[in-house]
């Protein structure tokens, strides 16, 4: 099926690549960008499910009933005494802060 | 027999017989580690001939804690304190869990450089049980994988009764291990089969509880609706003991269930008279579309695997269980697409935190701006495989096509879960207690043999992968060898929260086989030691 | 001006005041911290973290939506959504996506005369689209070409919620802000403090011909720190837009971001490239069930709101608008000044006379609050009843409003020990009256030779006889009768 091997284009998987912030070189890229094609055949199957308008959408397979729900959280301040222990593990820490490079901007009116 | 190679109730009776110490336990597993598994895991490793003559199951060994851990176990006993029911006991952990001031990698090179500030519930749970952690565990990167291969850090584990071939994954190392005699126990994860596939093919006992059984803080997420931390042990018995520790709710994991965590040890013997154990048709074969046509094909599961199951049917029949054939289970066949999908979209957003800024890999070369920091961190901190879930994420939950994919694979879970609950609705046509099933297609493959073909590895985890979208728990437990000497699983997978029942049955097949030939088997490595 | 009309919507971010954040136990309020020292594993976006919910801010989302009286779903669910920032440790926000916790609601917004251009004064109908729970954000500051970033603020609780584009004018803009500002302070679920960032507002402003009932492209104003900034930057987008249509070109859907120091907008990023959020259920908490018991339980002592109690003030107790303003302001006030009249049980008015002036001046100058005074309401009932009855008189009153909050005794014994009682007597009067016109026969030749002011005079010495306790107007009538 033809049209299906390439529904994944070099357009929409660029596309893609730019929401996952992620730089690829050319070999990866044409990899993967088979990969996802082929893997989308598997995909595909699920269209052909039937499915009644009733079965609703799952987000956990095994049913929470009241007796089985953990209660909320109480609003009780616990602090977390080793933040000294987060911010080492910062690659760029200064002065209290983590350090990133500036966001990109467009021009200004 | 050395130390690392008893069981964990014979130690424990040992121990606090004063006929061992703590120190002993944990000096035989850390030797154990040192004789078979060469080199530990690590960024950048060129392959040599040697890497298939070890294990290779480690990623961090940790020696010094552990004998410190065990020598505070030795100072209690001698004080006559209190010392928790898995005191002295050494396990390992797969490198997916975060363990403070401990590398926690989840076998990627972008937290190669992470020192957990935090312990995962889970660890935490042992420690304060008496175990004695020996080390982090080998995994596919972010356990994506069941080989184990696809991991930043190698070489990979290897089976220990064939060290040519994989040791199953994600929690191949798990596996490993304990088939090692590295560890007495194992805690991994089981998101689509990552605990029972390395475990049947390692010749082990590898347990998924219940969604919500066990708490999730601090395993680094993967797929947030499928992800269960379990154990890994060389018998039922020693698996019971590890549940009885890290079972039950957490206060830091608002999906754990409150439901009461019984002493599954106290129900292993119990009697199976009356239990009703079903086999089903969608379970011993493999339904897969055809790549061309597109229209299904399936392919039996092979006859050793069959009559492995078929053998321990007759073991329950003779032991008074009732075994009910046929019990349909027709939406298996949908297990592994949507689980492409939800896996998937769960993953890419769960590794959204990856991004240079706050821990982890953070590109040495110059960037413009902090979308370049975002993209070279990431482009260059990920293998293959998290990159190409990631990416398929994206795309099934892309705005105009969420619909189509992600929503409707949700309500495929619906149909998916409406066969377990139809199987063990105890007012049903079946009413089981539990389903005997094989746990994986093949035993364990030679390295390198299935990677490069994704698809069809993950067909593999179409047995197994349905529980973990019902959220119902499985247990896989070794009956026999394949004809080249590699192991065989086979699987019971049982209603919510029946872990008991899971542990209870395997206890009773392990008893009935116990005088095997084939138990007497210890894999080839082993020989040398 | 005259030909187009101006559509105004609102989405305001309110940071709730409970004590810890909303997914972890961390302190909710760390204004006053070093930065990235409010923190924990969860907050930070750590490997491995899980959220759990604070009840509280469900608790605090239904008081809110009570008084916005906006629709409570009993079932509502918490959804990611997915993009990447430097303040978004996760790269994803846990939010509400289709089924937020309340939906529907409005605000009756009072326009006073002064800032209506046909100088009547109206109420603005504003709609709400939805009031939904969210997680905030840290916070970034521009060093240079690199950005610092503090974590502190991540994971305080914030209720998103946004108006219909029912607003008009910026005026009615800050008008909605205004009393938003009020009802959040009044039902105690947020500071409220623009300044201080607990409440955001960005603003969608659109212009269309005067009678047209579509809705033309709009831009998003943001930045803004005050309710005057956004007032300012309304007009200035307004203007802007006019302008932009009348020289024949056209809006198009920026995002502007208020400059304060230079008091301009400044465009910051198209529009339509937006993430892709790809919104999808969290799979890591449960949905929020708010029951039928627990919203009860919660709204078992919810309050008259603020702009009820104000009509009510106007139309039951006959206050002016004027008056009803100040003592609905805060509610702290507001039960004071009832409290008071309930006691009193005469004229409402004059007890605002009390409260507004005298009272209230001591309230600020002391910086207590209302609850703490020691001059509490049922006391201040009891001084103006005193005067009423002539036991004292209006100056002595005054005077006794200070030494009851400083000593915290009731009036009526304060008067008992000071021997303030007024001299009402009229034999008393009568005698004091006769020695002060026996003392003074030079000022009696006056009066009766035509100066007819010096009868306060004479009322003067008598009171100065009497250290101010007689009945003035005793006085005056007795002294014209001796003269």
């Amino acid at each position: 099926m033809p049209e299906r091997t390439e529904e994944i284009t070099p357009e929409v998987f660029n596309h893609l690549v730019e929401l996952a912030a992620l730089a690829l070189n050319e070999k990866e890229a044409e990899y993967l960008r088979s990969e996802l094609n082929k893997q989308l055949s598997a995909v595909h199957e699920l269209e052909a499910i039937e499915l009644d308008e009733n079965i609703p959408p799952a987000s956990h397979g095994v049913p929470y009933p009241a007796d089985h729900k953990p209660t909320l959280r109480a609003d009780v301040w616990r602090p977390f005494h080793q933040t000294a222990d987060i911010t080492a593990q910062a690659p760029q820490f200064e002065d209290g802060y983590l350090i990133v490079p500036e966001i990109p901007h467009t021009t200004l009116e | 027999m050395h130390l690392c190679d008893l069981s964990v109730l014979e130690l424990s009776r040992m121990l606090r017989a004063g006929e061992v110490s703590a120190l002993e336990i944990t000096e035989s597993c850390l030797r154990r580690i040192e004789v078979v598994d060469g080199i530990p895991g690590r960024l950048d490793h060129v392959e040599s001939e040697q890497d298939n003559t070890r294990v290779h199951a480690f990623i961090t060994v940790t020696p010094d804690s552990a004998r410190k851990q065990a020598s505070e176990i030795d100072l209690k006993l001698a004080a006559g304190e209190d010392v928790g029911p898995l005191a002295g006991i050494p396990f390992s952990v797969k490198d997916v869990f975060c363990v403070e001031n401990t590398p926690s990698t989840a076998a990627s090179r972008i937290l190669a450089n992470f020192t957990s500030p935090y312990t995962a519930a889970t660890v935490q749970r042992m420690l304060a049980a008496g175990a004695v952690m020996v080390g982090k565990v080998n995994l596919d990167e972010f356990t994506f994988g069941s080989s184990n291969e696809s991991s930043a850090f190698q070489p990979s584990p290897r089976n220990p009764w064939n060290t040519a071939h994989v040791p199953g994954g994600s929690s191949g190392g798990s596996a490993a291990s304990v088939a090692a005699g590295e560890a007495h126990l194992s805690l991994g994860t089981d998101t689509a089969g990552s605990i029972r596939q390395p475990a049947a093919f390692c010749g082990v006992v590898g347990m998924k509880p219940t969604y919500g059984r066990v708490s999730r803080y601090g395993l680094i997420a993967f797929g947030s609706s499928l992800d269960c931390p379990g154990p890994v042990a060389r018998s039922a018995a020693d698996a019971a003991l590890m549940m009885n520790a890290i079972a039950g709710e957490d206060s830091k994991d608002a999906t754990t269930a409150r439901v009461l965590v019984p002493d599954y040890t106290q129900s292993l013997d119990r009697d199976l008279r009356g239990m009703r154990i079903g086999l089903s048709p969608d379970f011993l074969q493999i339904t897969y579309p055809d790549p061309d046509s597109g229209d299904y094909s399936q392919q039996p599961v092979p006859e050793e695997m069959q009559r492995a199951v078929m053998e321990a049917a007759e073991i329950y029949r003779d032991l008074g269980a009732e075994i009910i054939e046929n019990v349909p289970m027709p939406n298996t066949k949908y297990g592994i697409p949507a689980y492409f999908v939800i896996s998937r979209v769960e993953a890419a957003s769960n590794l959204h935190r990856f991004d240079g800024v706050k821990y982890g890999y953070r590109t040495k070369n110059p960037v413009r701006d902090l979308k370049e920091l975002y993209q070279r961190s990431r482009g260059e901190g990920f293998g293959l495989q998290p990159k190409l879930r990631i990416l398929m994420g994206m795309y099934v939950s892309a705005a105009q096509y969420s619909e189509q994919y992600y929503q409707r694979a949700l309500r495929v879970r619906t149909l998916i879960r409406h066969d377990y609950d139809q199987a063990f609705d105890p007012n049903g046509k079946y009413r089981l207690n539990a389903l005997l099933t094989p746990t994986t297609p093949t035993t364990a493959f030679p390295v390198k043999d299935v990677f490069g073909d994704s698809v069809m590895m993950q067909y593999a985890d179409q047995l197994t992968v349905t529980a973990n979208h019902a959220g119902t728990p499985g247990i896989s437990f070794p009956s026999g060898f394949d004809p080249v000497g590699l192991p065989i699983g086979i699987q019971l997978l049982g209603a919510d929260f029946s872990e008991d029942l899971l542990l209870q049955l395997t206890h009773a097949y392990e008893q009935a086989t116990a005088d095997a030939e084939w138990r007497k088997r210890r894999p080839p490595l082993l020989e040398e030691v | 001006m005259a030909e187009y009309e101006t559509v105004i919507g609102l989405e305001t971010h309110i940071q709730l005041n409970t004590l810890t954040k909303i997914f972890c136990a961390c302190k909710a309020d760390s204004w006053e911290d070093e930065p990235n020292t409010n923190i924990c594993p969860v907050c930070a976006g750590l490997p491995g973290v899980l959220p759990v919910f604070n009840a509280m801010v469900a608790e605090k989302a239904v008081l809110l939506a009570e008084a916005m009286h906006a629709e409570v779903l009993p079932v509502s669910y918490f959804d990611r959504k997915n993009y990447f920032y430097a303040d978004l440790p996760k790269g994803y926000q846990i939010s509400q996506f289709d089924r937020p916790l309340a939906v529907g609601g409005y605000l009756d917004v009072p326009i006073p005369a002064a800032v209506d251009a046909q100088g009547r004064g109206y109420v603005r109908h504003v709609r709400i689209h939805n009031l939904h729970i969210e997680e905030d954000a840290g916070k970034t500051k521009n060093a240079g070409s690199r950005r610092m970033v503090d974590f502190n603020r991540c994971g305080v609780p914030l209720i998103e919620m946004v108006t219909e584009p029912d607003l008009r004018t910026a005026d009615e803009a800050a008008q909605y802000l205004i009393r938003l500002r009020q009802l959040l302070r009044w039902i105690g679920v947020s500071e409220a403090d623009m300044e201080r960032g607990n409440l955001r507002c960005d603003g969608n402003v659109s212009i269309r011909p005067i009678g047209s009932k579509d809705l033309f492209t709009k831009t998003e104003i943001k930045n803004v720190n005050s309710i005057d900034s956004l007032r300012e930057a309304i007009r200035k987008e307004i203007d802007r837009q006019i302008r932009t249509v009348e020289e024949g070109g056209r809006v198009e859907a920026w995002t502007l971001e208020w400059d304060e120091d230079a008091g301009v907008l400044r465009k910051m990023r198209s529009k339509e490239t937006e993430a892709d959020y790809r919104y999808f259920r969290e799979p890591d908490l449960l949905p929020l069930e708010i029951s039928a018991e627990w919203k009860q339980q919660i709204l078992a002592d919810f309050p008259e709101r603020p702009l009820d109690r104000r009509q009510r003030f106007m139309e039951v107790y006959g206050l002016p608008e004027y008056d009803a303003d100040i003592l609905t302001q805060e509610r702290g006030l507001s039960d004071y000044f009832e409290r008071a009249v309930k006691a009193y049980g005469g004229d409402p008015k004059k007890v605002s006379n009390w409260l507004m002036n005298d009272v209230l001046r001591m309230i600020n100058d002391q910086n207590l609050s209302p609850a703490q005074m020691k001059l509490t309401p049922e006391y201040l009932a009891e001084l103006i009843l005193l005067v009423d009855a002539g036991t004292i008189n209006l100056t002595t009153g005054k005077t006794l409003l200070q030494q009851v909050q400083d000593s915290g005794k009731k009036p009526a014994r304060l008067v008992e020990e000071q021997g303030l009682a007024q001299v009402s007597d009229q034999d008393a009067i009568r005698a004091v009256c006769q020695n002060v016109i026996d003392a003074n026969p030079a000022e009696v030749e006056a009066y009766h030779s035509g100066k007819d002011t010096l009868l306060g005079w004479f009322v003067g010495q008598v009171m100065r006889e009497t250290r101010g306790k007689a009945d003035a107007k005793t006085a005056g009538s007795i002294l014209k009768e001796l003269l």
